[in-house]
């Protein structure tokens, strides 16, 4: 057995001894911080993906018309319709302009069924095709490999067994199974998605996932469903160990709102994560087998499908932003120094949110499905909007009469305020029927997603990250640069998604790799959000290198910068292989910052009410 | 469009771009109420949160040696009250909406009846009369069919499709509908006033120009019909033009597309081509690119068979008038070499006999043997000489009658 | 709590035999539980978890299953009627509903310290489940896929054969009785015309599982038939698939319960193989109804 009182990142004195350590591990740490890297390098895979979509959608395909001597005869730049002084000139060649993915020919090899001869023959592939498999590549890699597990399964991870007192999680080897898992779901996927490619959005609706010939989908879907496995599984552990595994004297409202949040998280990904799990396994045999249940050409019913996919698909939503909102709960508290506001409210909310999550699905099909049903679904819509507007409410009284530190979590908690907030208030158009029919699969929703996704999850995910950096890594971050990086992103994602809304209420179609050349406004939004896009390259680049340049020259972190009071700030930095010296005993709630002093830390820089009565 | 022309006309239009677009459908505007009302509550309450949070930041930003003040850990009262007021105000939207939005979910009384059939990549309208649009446009880097509907009283979009599901959307009319193979769907407009005339002289609906009084943004002519719901490689390009004109131009257009027998083979062949769903993945440019081979230069090459059906199977053959012929119909039986496997959609029914001939007629004179493409031309002069013949005297007294009338002034 | 204690809180099996050397008596539980019983406890409830996955998993099916069935009611009660024997599904259902027993009874054993009974409990439930994929394999998956009564597009619908000689080897299948038109083609064709045929051609002798039943042969071929035995297909070789799973899973217990690694101190891992038996077991009990008698 190893050393209990050494770290966990410690070496193990030979380098293949350690990286058995690591390959091999139990220790929800380690694995944890495996999946941060891997969750990160699928984070940059995902946005240069998106890079590129933008690059498309900079201009709109136009055509000109090249004469014998190579000569532009004409254009459809400025065309003013039918009838107008445009006239294509007898003998010319239209050439596809403003593209930034070209068309590409292909060889095909294709071996004649009866005789076993083989043809050589081209293909040509249009530019659009790279451009759709560049959107499904983002979209799937930012669904499957980057978001779902980005906070659960690595900041969860590391964290979740610290904050209840535990030595681990409830099944480490089901949580190394889960991680293997995920590496291997996670190459079968970028193996389907780079060689040959896919090209069905990551939402592979039938029966045109079922029927393309393009690419891997297939193998896509199978990674899918892989990856589905080791989603449940960390899913399964976590519930397990908040029941069982919680220090003794922790009550259910004595744990952290992060630990709620998992939970909360955790009850989704193990019931909905199956549904989705037979969807694609379903799709999988439409594919090989044709059964034809979600083909109508076959007697089957494509909008079964939707159904299926979205009862997986809409909870996930929640999968994605509820440790989101833990991570915010925990910055809050901490860097405020001060109780939160209406802790049970924020709890149960969560669950709220998880309970109501499974009733919602069919608000993605409001142009597919009867006028009955989105009447409902609609009204089940609004339902969910309620416990999430309560939370955002409760963390703003929270920051009444408090102490902000100005640090760059805080400035993350405020940059999700501010975003998931514009995300939360885009809610309601969409689930009005009236309202949706016009803005259902345009700009709009792209935005709000982007904005409750990326504005909320991301940036969460972002402010914990350095939140608990100095923890886990035991290194300090540079202060002064995370800001700017932080006011970055913070510029460039608005400047990128905010135009996006009016490119929705103008009508622009999403997953379109072009659009009409004679309406200005479409190109103009477009080249604005491609611009903010480089500024959130930009952004996210220098997070990185302050990241880089703590691990390789940071100073040593103390115990408990920040002076929180939840149990992970007790531990060493970075903590210990069994996280704790002994047992820890609760001796205040998470969020106490009126009563009790936080361990390890100089009292002198977190005074207590107590200590200066005459605050402020 | 140039940097300069696109910020002047930005500048003038630059508020109007952040909303929708125009009204277009006679309900749109009591969509746009409920829109504004949401956005104007949503914005009121998004400033009202941001304000408490800046000012939080800026007021309790920590001092060394302070502490936070105690305070409550949670207020009963206030916490309801903000979970009713928001549940009020959802509450508002949901039955707003709701009831804006069923009355819209049933076809008035009268409708007129268009199929629309989606297929990868391209719509079709079928108009009560049988015919379909044969006029076209360039739309960013395609020429795709323009389709007419008529102003002021409404019309039913009855929609299926061929292949994927693909889901009709007009903007300005605030319609939107998924369309599935194997299954009917519906939605209905009723357009407001035409955006487009109808010039008998060419016989094609021509857009009005409203620059001047301000009815489109510079450089927009009329509505465009979108595929919203993502169906493959060019889903991008389903985008096609719809013209609302008024009543009596709308008959004219109509009749105009429905009579084909006075265009010649050739002609008819080439409209057909971009407006029958073969310039989706045929292209007509040597060595040309898209989904299924290009139709220049394959006129007398051979192919090799694929026809399970027939007991000579890959016997082959050589492409002409008979090979085109199957091939629409029945687009399995042969393959073209690298394009294996490809499913190009049935098309079965859709085309007459003589529009099969002129299709075939086309593709002749795209061929590489000059004496092809003469033979092609004759073939189609041959034919329209025949017919001018047959119908001289009939087209002598129509004549009298069709004489164009005045069209529509535009704005009147 | 003790292990006393637990043992005669949770069940009445008489004191505990004092620990010795065996496997399962020295067993450590893992260092980040308090003691066995927890680990216990924790290892039942993760169970109960993944088991909470399993019934939802199937609940895909049975989803898909109850949308046809309300699209093609007619067609749905013909097709089960006709296609599907009641008695081999019967008789599978009797013999997962003993295994179910038998694996309780295992657990039992273990408890009560008898190493030899435990063992024989559990090889006769591996024997159920291998005579349940046996009988399943044997009458129903063979001939039907002799017949081509195989799933959606391949399904070889009686005088229109299969549906496409690319995708399917001629050599495995019977020939065709008639001309060649696949599975969609016959749907848009309608049934009118296939009935028709069907009628004509005699083609009531291909088809042996109600004749063989002793009864009459009322059914004809209906547009919709592929798609019920797409579910037929899909839902009970993922159930066979479980079973698979479940008999290597009982084989692995058989092997651990003769190395003494389960005993009355420790038998969470038979407890929870015998958790998923009971609902592979439950899955079928919805399965057969379903699928052979409604």
């Amino acid at each position: 057995m190893s050393d209990h009182h050494a770290h966990y990142l410690a070496g193990k004195g030979s380098t293949g001894k350690t990286i058995m350590s690591w390959v091999w591990t139990y220790d929800h740490k380690k694995i944890g911080v495996m999946y941060l890297v891997a969750v990160l390098m699928m984070f940059f895979l995902g946005g240069l993906a998106a890079l590129g979509v933008r690059a498309e959608l900079f201009e709109p395909h136009y055509t000109e018309f090249v004469n014998d001597d190579g000569q532009v005869v004409a254009d459809t730049k400025g065309y003013k319709g039918a009838g107008s002084d445009f006239v294509v000139p007898e003998g010319t060649t239209p050439e596809q302009r403003g593209v930034m993915f070209p068309n590409i020919t292909v060889t095909t090899v294709e071996t004649n069924p009866d005789t076993g001869e083989r043809t050589e023959g081209t293909k040509t592939v249009t530019g659009n095709n790279i451009y759709n498999r560049a959107f499904t590549l983002h979209g799937t890699i930012m669904v499957f490999l980057f978001i779902i597990p980005a906070v659960p399964a690595a900041l969860g991870n590391i964290f979740l067994p610290i904050m209840l007192g535990a030595k681990d999680v409830a099944f480490p080897k089901l949580n190394l199974w889960s991680w293997y898992i995920y590496l291997f779901g996670g190459m079968f996927a970028i193996f389907a998605l780079i060689q040959g490619g896919v090209e069905t959005g990551w939402t592979f609706y039938t029966p045109y996932s079922s029927t393309t010939e393009w690419g891997n989908v297939t193998a896509m879907v199978l990674a899918a469903f892989i990856l589905g496995f080791s989603s449940i599984f960390t899913g399964m552990n976590f519930i397990v160990t908040v029941h069982k595994l919680r220090v003794p004297g922790m009550g259910w409202f004595d744990m952290p709102l992060f630990i709620w949040a998992l939970y909360a998280t955790s009850i989704i990904q193990v019931l909905a994560t199956p549904v989705l799990g037979i969807t694609l396994l379903m799709v999988v045999f439409e594919r090989t087998f044709l059964i034809g249940i979600f083909d109508p050409a076959l007697g089957g019913d494509a909008v079964l499908f939707q159904h299926f996919f979205w009862f997986y698909s809409h909870p996930a939503v929640y999968i994605m932003i509820l440790p989101g909102f833990g991570i915010i709960s925990e910055i809050i508290a901490v860097h405020c120094r001060k109780r939160i506001f209406g802790y049970r409210a924020i709890a149960f909310s969560s669950i709220a949110i998880a309970a109501i999550s499974f009733l919602v699905w069919a608000h993605h099909m409001f142009t597919s499905q009867s006028p009955v049903a989105n009447v409902v679904f609609s009204a089940l819509t609004f339902l969910v909007a309620i416990p999430t507007a309560i939370k955002v409410f409760n963390w703003i009284s929270t920051m009444y009469k408090s102490s902000i530190a100005w640090t760059t979590p805080m400035l993350y908690a405020c940059f999700f305020l501010f975003c998931f907030t514009i995300g939360g208030l885009t809610g309601p158009p969409l689930a009005t029927l009236a309202v949706d029919i016009h803005l259902h699969d345009t700009y709009f929703v792209v935005a709000h997603f982007h904005y409750v996704m990326m504005g909320g999850t991301v940036l969460a995910f972002v402010g914990g990250l350095h939140h608990w950096w100095p923890k886990f890594t035991g290194k300090v971050y540079n202060e002064t640069w995370a800001t700017v990086g932080g006011w970055i992103v913070f510029l460039g994602f608005n400047l990128t998604f905010f135009i996006q809304f009016f490119l929705g209420t103008q009508g622009m179609p999403r997953r379109y790799a072009t659009y009409p050349t004679d309406i200005p406004a479409f190109e103009i939004m477009h080249k604005i959000s491609t611009v903010g896009s480089w500024l959130l390259l930009l952004g996210f680049l220098i997070h990185l290198f302050v990241f880089l340049h703590s691990l390789l020259a940071g100073k040593k972190a103390a115990r408990n910068p920040w002076g929180g009071l939840t149990l992970e700030w007790e531990t060493e930095t970075p903590p210990l292989e069994h996280n704790f010296e002994r047992e820890p005993v609760m001796t205040h709630g998470p969020y106490d910052y009126d009563t009790a002093r936080p361990v390890n830390a100089d009292p002198a820089l977190f005074p207590m009410p107590t200590d200066t009565p005459k605050a402020h | 469009m140039t940097l300069s022309t696109m910020s002047s006309s930005l500048a003038t239009n630059a508020w109007d771009a952040l909303w929708f677009r125009e009204n277009g459908s006679a309900y749109a505007g009591e969509y746009n109420s409920i829109y504004y009302f949401i956005f104007w509550a949503s914005a009121a309450f998004f400033v009202v949160l941001m304000v408490l949070m800046v000012w939080f930041m800026l007021r309790y930003k920590r001092r060394p040696g302070v502490a936070a003040e105690v305070s409550a850990s949670h207020n009963t009262p206030l916490e309801i009250a903000w979970s009713v007021i928001p549940a009020i105000g959802f509450a508002i939207m949901f039955f707003w909406g709701t009831w804006a939005y069923l009355p819209k979910a049933v076809v008035p009384e009268g409708a007129e009846t268009i199929n629309v059939t989606a297929q990868q990549w391209q719509w079709k309208f079928e108009y009560p009369n049988g015919a379909t649009s044969l006029q076209t446009e360039w739309i960013s880097d395609m020429e795709q069919p323009l389709f007419a509907i008529p102003a002021g009283r409404p019309v039913k979009f009855l929609l299926s499709s061929t292949d994927v599901i693909h889901s009709f959307y007009i903007p300005e009319f605030r319609i939107k509908r998924d369309c599935f193979p194997n299954r009917y769907t519906v939605c209905w407009a009723e357009a407001k006033e035409p955006t487009h005339w109808f010039d008998p002289a060419d016989g094609l609906a021509k857009p009005y120009d409203k620059n001047d009084d301000g009815k489109f943004t510079d450089g927009e002519q009329g509505y465009y019909l979108y595929c919203a719901e993502y169906c493959g490689d060019q889903h991008s390009q389903m985008t096609h033009r719809i013209a609302v004109l008024a009543e009596p131009d709308y008959q004219a257009w109509l009749e105009k597309q429905n009579n084909t027998d006075g265009v010649p083979l050739l002609d008819l062949g080439a409209k057909l081509y971009k407006t029958g769903g073969c310039a989706a993945c045929h292209s007509v440019q040597p060595g040309g690119v898209g989904t299924g081979p290009s139709w220049h230069g394959i006129w007398g090459t051979a192919r090799p068979g694929y026809q399970p059906l027939n007991a000579d199977e890959n016997a082959g053959a050589v492409v002409d008038e008979q090979y085109i012929r199957t091939s629409i119909i029945e687009p399995q039986s042969y393959y073209a070499p690298g394009f294996q496997g490809v499913q190009m959609s049935q098309y079965a029914g859709v085309f007459t006999d003589r529009e099969l001939r002129a299709i075939a007629t086309y593709i002749q004179s795209l061929s590489d043997d000059p004496a092809a493409v003469e033979k092609a031309k004759q073939k189609s002069d041959a034919e329209a000489a025949a017919q001018a013949a047959s119908d001289a005297g009939a087209a002598e007294g129509a004549a009298d009658e069709s004489d164009p009338e005045v069209p529509a002034e535009p704005g009147a | 709590m003790s292990d006393q204690q637990h043992n005669q809180a949770g069940f009445d099996a008489g004191p505990l035999p004092p620990a010795g050397t065996r496997p399962h008596e020295t067993y450590v539980h893992g260092h980040h539980w308090r003691d066995r019983w927890e680990e216990a406890d924790g290892a039942k409830l993760g169970m109960w978890l993944f088991v909470c996955t399993e019934l939802l998993l199937f609940a895909g099916f049975f989803c898909a299953y109850a949308a046809f069935r309300l699209m093609y009611p007619d067609n749905w009660h013909e097709a089960s009627r006709y296609y599907l024997d009641w008695k081999i599904g019967f008789i599978n259902t009797g013999v997962l509903l003993f295994s179910s027993w038998t694996i309780v009874m295992a657990i039992r054993s273990l408890q009560l310290d008898k190493k030899f009974a435990a063992f024989i409990y559990l090889g006769i439930t591996n024997a159920c489940a291998i005579c349940f994929l046996f009988l399943k394999i044997t009458f129903e998956y063979i001939p039907k896929w002799q017949l081509g009564k195989l799933p959606g597009k391949y399904f070889n619908y009686p005088n229109y054969g299969p549906a496409d000689p690319a995708v399917i080897d001629s050599t495995t299948l019977p020939e065709p009785a008639g001309p060649l038109v696949d599975a969609g083609h016959a749907i848009t064709n309608g049934a009118t015309d296939m009935v028709a045929s069907a009628m004509n051609s005699g083609v009531m002798d291909v088809l042996p599982i109600a004749a063989k039943a002793g009864e009459e042969a009322h059914h004809v071929p209906m547009p919709h038939d592929h798609i019920f035995m797409s579910v037929y297909w899909i839902s009970t070789a993922t159930h066979g698939l479980h079973v698979f799973i479940g008999v290597v899973l009982i084989t692995w217990l058989m092997f651990r319960v003769m190395g003494e690694h389960y005993g009355p101190r420790r038998y969470t891992m038979v407890e929870n193989v015998g958790l998923y038996w009971h609902v592979v077991d439950l899955i079928w009990i919805f399965l057969f109804p379903l699928l052979y008698l409604v």
